[in-house]
């Protein structure tokens, strides 16, 4: 029998969601698990680092990676993957985009040390220690990973030859892009592998959209009650949608909850965060400089609104806050 | 910080400012001089890659109210701006960065003033502040 091609699924900065989504393909699973050998599966299987280092380079055929890189031991498994892998696969948000905790970029690794370590109500440490990368505790060297400055994505450390973005991807996704890699019949590389157009483009309630959307007051979801079938736009609450890639399935639509970005940008677009904002700007029916004023000054965290999943690839990602 | 010279960007729109002056006489007064059709077609995200390519501030200079050649181009970018600088805000760009002036100067005589006006208020800032690159 010809050896079946080889699969891992390997997570770095994650929650698991990720590989609870894989889990979530219930009985195909089983078909890929047929299909493939799976060599590399933490959340589901026991199988350790140095049985991937021992195996040939480009033997795996295909690395699936979730989670961002935010210290030293993400990036060593990105790099071990990466150099046993034909395919890398950047899965879910944070692997393609930094996600959720990309939002730390806000803030410097000084200032979230001080607030964990030292300076939120509920930490005790009178002596002030911080963890340390290397320290002597009874004559032994223990070692930790070093925290870096930063999140990053997965291809700010490596190469990564496909994307499968959401939070998590949805099971059909994920379907297709191991059937596709399977079969043969990838797009070219660096391709991310949804739809290329913006959530609205699906959006059931995009019928009721008016011609021209005119928001006069921004409302939070949890403010109002809002409408099971009608635009979120056109409810004055403020959805994503618009500059968001379509391909999620709308599991938040569907709950009545507005599109929160995790597919990030569109196809073509580098800066999520910015797009939306012009977005906003123009269906925001202001006239004078004082009612803008007091539309926008309602808005909390803008910023972490519109870069929510994709602060870490951000046009600005160099530029920070430090104070 | 004394001798640091800030790099501001500034984009104005044709219908109000400098439309009289021999553009290329005015442009070598003017570093970082975008002319450009409608201060409405300034997208969030030129503003955000003024400053990913260095820029320490960006000036948008408009038509006066009610005066847009396109009815309400200046009005969006004023909307745009106000809504960019609250988000700048949280990377630790200060709003003072990113100004935009709805006025008129045919001879576009007031443009290097404008953004000598800008640079002083920049200069008491400083740069903006720039992290080392990836560990990459």
């Amino acid at each position: 029998m010809a050896a079946k091609p080889k699969v891992a699924i390997a997570w770095l900065g994650s929650c698991g969601g990720c590989d609870e989504a894989v889990v979530d393909l219930n009985e195909v699973v089983l078909t890929v698990a047929d299909a493939t050998d799976i060599i590399f599966w933490p959340v589901a299987m026991d199988f350790k680092y140095h049985h991937i280092e021992s195996m040939g380079d480009g033997e795996i055929a295909l690395s699936i990676i979730n989670g961002h890189v935010r210290n030293s031991e993400h990036e060593e498994v990105a790099r071990l993957f990466r150099k046993k892998s034909q395919l890398v696969l950047a899965f879910g948000a944070c692997a393609c985009f930094g996600g959720t905790p990309g939002m730390a970029n806000f803030r410097s690794k000084e200032d979230i040390f001080n607030w964990v370590y030292r300076d939120a109500p509920t930490v005790v440490n009178p002596k002030g220690n911080y963890p340390q990368p290397k320290s002597q505790v009874n004559g032994k060297e223990l070692t930790l990973p070093e925290f870096y400055e930063r999140v990053y994505a997965l291809n700010q450390i490596i190469d990564v030859d496909y994307y499968l973005p959401g939070c998590p991807p949805p099971p059909d996704l994920i379907a297709n892009a191991v059937t596709a890699v399977l079969e043969g019949k990838l797009p070219p590389r660096g391709s991310t592998l949804a739809p290329h157009k913006a959530l609205c483009d699906s959006c059931k309630r995009n019928a009721t959209k008016p011609t021209r959307l005119a928001i006069k007051d921004i409302k939070r979801i949890h403010e109002v009650e809002a409408s099971p079938d009608t635009c979120f736009l056109a409810q004055g609450i403020l959805c994503m949608g618009i500059a968001t890639r379509d391909g999620c399935g709308q599991s938040c639509i569907n709950i009545n909850m507005p599109c929160r970005g995790c597919f990030g940008p569109v196809e073509g677009v580098e800066d999520a965060g910015a797009k939306f904002i012009s977005a906003l700007a123009a269906i925001l029916d202001v006239e004078t400089e004082e009612e803008m004023k007091q539309v926008v000054d309602q808005l909390v965290d803008l910023a972490g609104y519109t870069y929510r999943f994709s602060l870490p690839v951000s046009m600005l990602k160099d530029i920070r806050n430090t104070r | 910080m004394s001798d640091f010279e800030p790099k501001v960007v500034c984009f104005s729109c044709k219908f109000s400012w400098g439309y009289l002056a021999d553009e290329d006489a005015l442009a070598s007064q003017i570093k970082n001089w975008v002319p450009i059709i409608c201060s409405g077609k300034v997208d969030a995200k030129h503003v955000v890659e003024a400053f990913k390519h260095g820029a320490d501030g960006v000036l948008i200079l408009g038509c006066p109210e009610g005066d847009c050649h396109y009815q309400d181009g200046n009005l969006e970018a004023r909307k745009r701006i106000y809504l960019l600088q609250k988000t700048l805000q949280s990377y630790g760009i200060e709003p003072a960065r990113v100004s935009i002036q709805l006025s008129r100067d045919p001879e576009g005589t007031t443009i290097p003033d404008y953004i000598r006006k800008m640079s002083e208020s920049i200069k008491k800032l400083g740069p903006v502040r720039r992290t080392a690159s990836p560990v990459k």
